[in-house]
This record gives structure tokens, C-alpha cells and sequence, in this order.
């Protein structure tokens, strides 16, 4: 076939015979995939400096304190309720959903009917 | 509180961990019984005994011996933390998430803890959770480029780019040299860096870093390619152009590579002074390898007219005197194009008469087969008549009735010549011509799993089995079907289950399609172990993609076609509850005397096959106990019928495991918004009904199925009385086709005059017009049968109707006489022979 190849097709990547090929390839493949639970408890490697860690670290943990403002919307429970029994959704994206839509379950339920949300 | 125990039992708790980490199961639970001996309410002990109770297949037991233990010891992270571990093994990840919690609340430090929560938390795509149990384990262990590069990837897949770049960039800083040009995780790592800076928009920053480490890294496609798109978006056109003659050096095969040197020179291919610069252009390369086959095919794609003809025709003659089998198949992308498709069919045709005139042939370069030109050219030619948009089946015929003539060995002939009679409709005879083909190479796993399909397709499952059977692992459990489940063969389970589902066996035909359910679980699950797996290997670019496909693995064409027909089958269960028990159906129209004579039958009959069964079983298990294999040992399959499935109490409920997938994430899909409104209308919710609904028309504007639904949705809603307000406003300001007070009958009458021609939409049309008054039956079915006299309608179609004769009930007379008009008109088609 010359049709065009899909854009997301990645070439150049040898696929390695599949692992499950013979029952001694798949003892190896699990092997394999549980390994690192023992192994990295190793030391670290030498070029790294503790010194310079530290401090990356510090200056990251900076960073870290952002709080993050959630809209404070009121929501009805028995809205919540409402879209939970004619849309089929979990009780927190029900509450969700109504928050975007400022707590007005007919706004939320015609967005998300429409394909919006 | 944690219980303390003296020291010798403590010695033996310590040995207890360490038999379950050794996988010495046995010694493990002796030592274990010996603590609980003398300390029977020990929660720790009793814990890491469910935990190897569970190692040994016992799940049950473990479950409530780890209750035990927690109810005993609340307040110990072993308690918990096995509780997690045994809800994870069942996969159950979310309340292994809860039970992870409360042990790290307890034991905050502990890194195992931590790292199987955070590989759970990835699992479940709960970033922000991963997050922070990945900077704990950075903390933790920051010495281990791994720890950083997993801190990275959280912020990654959470969206923020800007923190997963500094936390790269920060590691970086922190080495004291540059590691060594073999170090591979390190290339990836840089290259991974690249990336996430392109993702964030910054393609000149990108650029700029990838320039400084372009020379040392080790994948040198991937940091090429990158190269050269990013210049080309950046619309340095020059250096692109330099980048992608670059990259076709190393495979001028590769169409992308084309497509880029095509932008960065600045050639449209609309545009007809461009066409003959890129025709240049494609000769340039083609001169410089005269094997390559992308430097010759892809100009046909622009090219039109006299240039176009030259092109096929030098094109046609290299591969049909090669004898390339693929030559075809290779060139029907063009057949869209009427004009295309009428110079190939011309340049063949000449070909053809052009043998016939010489008699020998002279172009023929090696002469170890003479006819080679001649039987490709016959081939092109059976293959081009019997190709959907040029179709003559009976020409198609002729041309490969001749081939197999020359040669009655070929598999190819004989495969294309049972595909022709599959289109002619004649499905049996293309599995015995298609078993013929296969027949002469019986090595070749290709032309089997074709004749398996074929059979199939002609509803003969126990025989496509035991084609299928000279290629698996026989000595599987469960035989061949069993090795296809293993080796998670899914064209085949659908096909099988599509063609029980023909023959009206919904439990087996359930069966499959949940099978395949099944598998795309366990592809999904599989990701668990690369979690960790790909951080060891700093393979993270190829971690990434993972992660996308996974988040919508089931948008896959196997899922969607195995979910449609399984939610369909549940329709059907929905409306028929009695098609649980298919036995009990015929039975009905029976006379008494008769009824108890059959019933009396089926019974001895079901005895019969329950003594088989209970006997097959005891030899399974008398030759599992002989082999004692721990590899192999596998359930026993409760249900291999599928009679369970059949008979289940919510099939509305049942159908959801297929719908709620393909809804989220086969949105382009019309059919699957069809049999969401199907389920959503019989489970009265309306307003999932009507987003089905406009999702459809979204798709399809004309969608015969969504008018049909609309009408049925209108008039559901008119019956019902009462709605929540909300839910009626919401109805009112969206189910705007047709209007709220529209005449039913009328629309649906006009959309029956707006269509006369198609018969798709006359099918959905008439019913539409049934369920509004089904007193309109015999005009229905008179008006269904004049379906067949239109032109545009192909036999498919007009199976379609002769089910929806049979979802009308309609009497057998009606349906002879359907049936028989339709024989009239496709001879060949079995369907319509009763």
C-alpha cells in the first residue's frame, strides 16, 4: 500500500521480537519489570555533588507553596443530585460540572448535552 | 497500637518478611503459624500471612485474614499497607489508594510506601497526587537522576511544563561534568528537556537546544527530524531544505521526509508551474537510486493529465514486468480521481491487446518466467474489476478465471477469485475457493488466517476453528481457542463472535465480544510495570507516548466494532428478555402433546451435554494434577457458552462497560452515538438520549438512523408526564429538530420524499413511521419491498431490510416474498436463499 503514512508513525524504531515469544523470554520480561524494586536502593553516582543538590532542592521547595484559588460557588445538593441521576456522572464531577456553570443545572446539564462540556 | 512481641517471635516475624520476599511461600506461613500460636491476635502477622495466602492464589481467605488483622491493629502501616497491596492485586486502585494513604499517615517516611502509591496514583492519571508522592521520593533520595526525571514527568503529564523544565534544568546544574557521550540516559534526558521545551511554543528556544546538543546525542533519527521541523516551522526554509535532504539520505523511502522538502522548497502542489518543479525534484532522487519506489510513486499523487500518463505508464510497466503482486493495492489510492482512474485503466487495457499483438514479450528483463509481464498485467486487471470503485465483477471474473487458467498453483489468483464471489455475495463458495488457495501452501499462516475469515464470514465456526487450529499452541488449556484468548488474537474472536451473532447465539456471541473487552483491560494494566520499568531505562520520550495511547487505547476500531455489536446484542436482550433462554422459544407455537415431547427431548439433551461436560472436566483436571504445572494453571471457565452473560437481569446496565468507553472516546463515530441513544431511550434518560442524538447529527447531518431516533425521542416525550423542570427546559432549548409541536407523521413523510432514492434512509424512514402507528405494517412492508427496485441499492442494503422485516415481525409470506425479489436481483448472494 502507498497510502500515506500517519503522521504519528515513528520509523527507524527496530520493534524487538515480542517478549512473550517463548515462555523463557517471558520469565525474562518479568524479571525485568520487577527488578527496580530491589535495585534502587543503590548509592548515587559520583559526578552528582551533594552540595549542589541540596541547595536545587531548597530553591525548589520555595516554589512549592502556591495555593491554588478555587471558584467558591455555591451548589445545590439536590442539583448535584439531579445530574448524578440524568447524566450518569460521579457525584464529584456533577458538582464540578455545576460549578463551571455557576451552580445553574440547566446551563450545566444543555452544555454537556450540546457536547460543550 | 502496634503490638509488641518478644524476641524470639520478633526473629520469626523478621524471617516471615523475608520468606515472602524470597517467594518461599511454605516456609513463610509455617513461621507465621508459629507466631500466631502464641500470639493469635498478632495484626502484623496476620497481615503478611494474607499477603502470602493471596501469593498463593487464596484471595478470598487473604481478604478476610487481612481484615482480621487490621480490626486486631489498626494503627500498624503493615496492616495497611498489605490491605493496599491486596486490593491492587485484584485492581482495585483506588481503595489500594486509600489503604496506601492511611499507611504512609502512619509510617511517613517509608520509600517502599511511597513508591507503590505513586506508581498506583500514575496509574489512575491522579497527577496532582503523583506529583506530590514523587517530590517526597526526590526528597527522599535525591542523589538518583531517576527521582528527578519521575518528578519531571508528573509535572509533565500534569500540564505544567514550565516546573518540568526546571526540575530537568536543575538536576543538570548539579553535575559536576558533562557525563560521557555513551551515557544513554543522560541523551534521553536532554532530549526528553527538547521536547517539553517545543511542546511549551518555544520552537526558537527548542531549536537553540537542540543545536547545542545535537552532535553528542545518540538517537540521531529522533534529534534530525526534530531539527528539521522545528526550522521548518520556524520558516528558515533554506536550512530545512538542507535538514530534510539530510534525513532522506538515510531513508528516501519515508513519505514524511517528502512532505517536508515539498514545504521547506515552498512547492504547492495545486498550484501547476510547483507540479513540474516537483516533478524535477522527485526525478532528481529517483536517478539516484533506481530501486526506490517512494521517488517514483508519490509524483503520481500530484501529477494530472499527459504528465500524469507518462508517469503511470513508465510507473505500471516497471512494477507489472517486475511481477510485483502489490502493484495494484499500491496504486487504488488514485482511484478517487475519476480521471486517474480512467488513464490506468486505458494504459492497462493497452497492455493487455498489446500482448495479445506481439505475441512474446520484449521487455522482459530476466527471462526464469516469460509471462510474468502478461500475468500481472491479467492480475492488475481482475484485481481493478473487482476494486469498489471501479467494480465489474464479472469482468473481474473473466481476467481471473484466465490467470487460473496459466497458473492453477498460484494462491494469489485463487485468493483474489474468492474475494471476487465474496462481492458477487456467494460467501460459501469464496470459502471454498479461498480453503482451495490455502490448500496449495499449507505453510503460509497468512492464506490460513484468510481462509479462517472467509469461513467465518460464512458462518462455519467449528471448521474456521480448525484452520486456525494447525497454527496455535494446541496443548493450551482450552485448546485453540484457548491459545487465540492467550495470544489475544482479536480479528479473530470478532469475527467469530460477529458470525454467532448472525446465527442468533447471543451467549457466544457475548462471549467474544467480552473477551475482547477483557483485553483491552489487560492493555491497559499493562502500563503498571512501566511506571517504574521506563525511569530505569531513561527511555522517557517512549514513556510518554505510552502514556498518550493508553488514555485513549479504547478508541481502537477493535473495541468500537466488538463494542457496537455487543451493545446491540443487548438491545435486542433488552426487548426480548426470552432470548436468554433460546431453548424455551421455539416451543411456543408448538402444539401440547408435541411441546412435551421437544421439552422432554431437550432435556435428556441438556443431561447429555451436562454429563460431557462434568466428564471433560474430570479429565482436565486428572491431566492438570498430572502435569502440576504452576505456569499453565489457569480458572476454569465458569461459563464457556456464555449463557451467564445471556441471561443477565440489567442488560441496559451490562452494556455500559461498551458504551461509556466508546462514547468518551470514539466521538467521530456515528454508529456508536446510534446505539447510545438505543440504550439511553430505553433506560428513560432522556437527556443522555438527546446528546447521543445531536452528537449524531453533528456527524452526519442527514443521518438516516438519527431521524428515525428523533422522531421516536419526540414522541417518547410526549408521553411522558412529568420531567424535573430543569430537565424539560433543557429539552426545550435543545431538541429543536423537529419542533416540539411538529406533526410527526408529516415530517417523517417528507423526509421520505427528500430521500426516495436512498434506501438507507427509506429503511429508517418506514420505521420511524411504524413505531409512530403500527397500523401502517403492510404499507411499511409493501414500500420496503419496492426498496429493491432502486438503483443505488447494493445488497448489503438490502439485507438490512430483510432484518427489519424481522424486527417487525413480519409474516414469513411477507418475507419469502422479499426474500425472493432480492434472489432476483443478486443470483449469486446466499443471504436471501431461505
Amino acid at each position: 500500500m502507498a497510502e500515506p503514512q500517519p503522521s504519528t508513525v515513528q520509523e527507524g524504531a527496530t520493534d524487538p521480537h515480542a517478549p512473550t515469544a517463548t515462555t523463557d523470554d517471558r520469565i525474562a520480561a518479568a524479571a525485568l519489570s520487577t527488578l527496580d524494586a530491589q535495585d534502587d536502593n543503590g548509592t548515587g553516582k559520583k559526578e552528582v555533588d551533594g552540595k549542589a543538590l541540596d541547595k536545587a532542592m531548597k530553591n525548589l521547595n520555595v516554589k512549592n507553596a502556591k495555593a491554588e484559588e478555587k471558584k467558591n460557588v455555591k451548589v445545590e445538593p439536590a442539583d448535584v443530585n439531579l445530574l448524578v441521576k440524568e447524566l450518569d456522572l460521579s457525584k464529584q464531577k456533577a458538582t464540578d460540572l455545576l460549578k463551571t456553570y455557576d451552580g445553574s443545572a440547566v446551563r450545566a446539564m444543555t452544555a454537556f448535552v450540546t457536547g460543550k462540556a | 497500637m502496634p503490638q509488641p512481641l518478644p524476641s524470639k517471635e520478633q526473629t520469626l516475624f523478621r524471617s516471615v518478611v523475608k520468606y515472602y520476599e524470597g517467594k518461599q511461600y511454605k516456609k513463610g506461613l509455617k513461621a507465621a503459624d508459629q507466631i500466631l500460636k502464641k500470639h493469635p491476635t498478632h495484626g502484623d502477622t496476620q497481615a503478611m500471612k494474607a499477603l502470602i495466602l493471596n501469593s498463593q492464589g487464596h484471595g478470598e481467605e487473604a481478604f478476610t485474614l487481612c481484615k482480621a488483622a487490621l480490626k486486631n491493629d489498626m494503627k500498624s502501616h503493615i496492616c495497611w499497607h498489605v490491605y493496599g497491596l491486596l486490593w491492587r492485586s485484584v485492581k482495585n486502585y483506588e481503595e489500594a489508594i486509600k489503604a496506601y494513604k492511611f499507611a504512609l499517615r502512619i509510617e511517613p517516611g517509608s520509600l517502599n510506601i511511597l513508591r507503590d502509591l505513586a506508581l498506583l496514583q500514575c496509574q489512575i492519571r491522579d497527577y496532582d497526587g503523583y506529583i506530590e508522592s514523587r517530590r517526597k521520593m526526590m526528597q527522599e533520595r535525591p542523589q538518583l537522576r531517576q527521582n528527578w526525571t519521575a518528578l519531571a514527568v508528573a509535572f509533565h503529564l500534569a500540564g505544567n511544563l514550565t516546573e518540568a523544565e526546571n526540575i530537568l534544568k536543575t538536576y543538570e546544574e548539579t553535575l559536576k561534568q558533562t557525563p560521557p557521550k555513551g551515557d544513554i540516559e543522560h541523551s534521553e534526558a536532554v532530549l526528553y528537556k527538547n521536547t517539553i521545551i517545543a511542546e511549551s511554543g518555544d520552537t526558537e528556544r527548542a531549536l537553540k537546544h537542540l543545536d547545542e546538543i545535537i552532535k553528542s546525542n545518540l538517537d540521531r533519527t529522533s534529534a534530525l527530524e526534530l531539527r528539521a521541523k522545528y526550522l521548518l516551522d520556524l520558516g528558515r526554509n533554506e536550512e530545512a531544505e538542507q535538514a530534510y535532504r539530510n534525513l532522506l539520505e538515510r531513508n528516501s523511502e519515508y513519505r514524511a521526509y517528502f512532505d517536508g522538502l515539498e514545504r521547506a522548497l515552498g512547492l504547492s502542489r495545486d498550484n501547476k508551474a510547483d507540479v513540474e518543479k516537483l516533478a524535477e525534484l522527485y526525478q532528481s532522487y529517483a536517478k539516484e537510486n533506481s530501486r526506490n519506489d517512494a521517488t517514483r510513486r508519490v509524483p503520481l499523487d500530484f501529477l494530472s493529465g499527459d504528465a500524469f500518463k507518462a508517469a503511470a505508464d513508465s510507473y505500471l510497466r516497471w512494477k507489472l514486468n517486475k511481477g510485483v503482486p502489490s502493484t495494484f493495492a499500491n496504486i487504488k489510492s488514485l482511484y478517487a480521481d475519476a480521471e486517474k482512474k480512467a488513464i490506468i485503466e486505458e494504459l492497462v487495457l493497452g497492455y493487455e491487446s498489446e500482448k495479445k499483438a506481439n505475441g512474446s514479450a520484449k521487455e522482459e528483463t530476466n527471462g526464469d518466467k516469460s509471462d510474468r509481464f502478461e500475468q500481472s498485467v491479467l492480475y492488475f486487471l481482475a484485481q481493478h474489476y473487482n476494486y469498489v470503485l471501479s467494480r465489474d465483477l464479472k469482468k473481474a471474473n473473466e481476467y481471473i478465471d484466465r490467470l487460473i487458467k496459466l497458473d492453477p498453483k498460484s494462491v494469489d489468483y485463487h485468493q483474489t477469485k474468492a474475494r471476487i464471489q465474496k462481492h458477487t455475495g456467494d460467501i460459501q463458495k469464496a470459502a471454498e475457493t479461498i480453503n482451495h488457495a490455502r490448500e496449495l501452501d499449507e505453510r503460509d499462516r497468512y492464506i490460513n488466517t484468510k481462509c479462517a475469515k472467509y469461513q467465518l464470514r460464512a458462518n462455519e465456526n467449528e471448521k474456521a476453528l480448525a484452520t486456525m487450529s494447525k497454527f496455535t499452541r494446541n496443548e493450551a488449556v482450552g485448546g485453540p481457542l484457548g491459545d487465540l484468548h492467550d495470544m489475544q488474537c482479536m480479528w479473530y474472536l470478532i469475527e467469530d463472535g460477529e458470525a454467532y451473532a448472525r446465527q442468533q447465539k447471543y451467549g457466544l456471541a457475548l462471549k467474544r465480544f467480552t473477551a475482547i473487552a477483557d483485553i483491552f483491560d489487560v492493555w491497559h494494566e499493562d502500563q503498571f510495570d512501566f511506571h517504574s520499568f521506563s525511569l530505569r531505562k531513561g527511555q522517557i520520550r517512549a514513556y510518554i507516548d505510552m502514556i498518550r495511547w493508553e488514555d485513549h487505547l479504547r478508541n481502537h476500531p477493535f473495541f468500537t466494532r466488538a463494542a457496537i455489536n455487543a451493545v446491540k446484542i443487548y438491545l435486542k436482550l433488552a426487548d426480548d428478555p426470552k432470548l436468554a433462554n433460546p431453548d424455551q422459544l421455539d416451543l411456543s407455537k408448538l402444539d401440547p402433546t408435541e411441546r412435551k415431547k421437544a421439552e422432554k427431548k431437550a432435556k435428556k439433551e441438556r443431561e447429555r451435554k451436562e454429563k460431557e461436560e462434568a466428564d471433560r472436566k474430570a479429565a482436565a483436571a486428572a491431566k492438570a494434577t498430572a502435569k502440576a504445572d504452576d505456569e499453565d494453571k489457569k480458572k476454569e471457565d465458569t461459563d464457556p457458552n456464555g449463557e451467564k452473560l445471556l441471561q443477565t437481569k440489567e442488560p441496559l446496565e451490562a452494556a455500559q462497560r461498551f458504551l461509556k468507553p466508546m462514547l468518551e472516546h470514539s466521538t467521530q463515530i456515528v454508529q456508536a452515538q446510534n446505539v447510545g441513544f438505543e440504550v439511553y431511550l430505553r433506560s428513560q434518560r432522556y437527556l443522555l438520549a438527546l446528546k447521543c442524538l445531536q452528537a449524531a447529527r453533528e456527524l452526519d447531518l442527514e443521518n438516516p438512523m438519527a431521524h428515525e431516533q428523533s422522531v421516536r425521542l419526540r414522541q417518547a416525550l410526549s408521553k411522558v408526564s412529568e420531567l424535573p423542570a430543569e430537565v424539560s427546559q433543557v429539552v426545550k432549548d435543545t431538541f429543536t429538530t423537529p419542533a416540539a409541536d411538529a406533526d410527526l407523521t408529516a415530517y417523517n413523510n417528507e423526509f421520505i420524499k427528500k430521500h426516495s432514492e436512498s434506501a438507507r434512509h427509506l429503511q429508517a424512514a418506514y420505521t420511524a413511521r411504524y413505531a409512530l402507528d403500527n397500523s401502517t405494517k403492510s404499507q411499511n412492508e409493501t414500500d420496503l419491498i419496492k426498496t429493491l427496485d432502486l438503483s443505488t441499492i447494493t445488497f448489503e442494503q438490502a439485507e438490512q431490510g430483510l432484518a427489519l422485516l424481522s424486527e417487525w415481525k413480519s409474516e414469513e409470506k411477507v418475507q419469502d416474498e422479499y426474500r425472493s425479489k432480492a434472489a432476483s436481483r443478486w443470483s449469486e448472494a446466499n443471504v436471501f436463499i431461505k
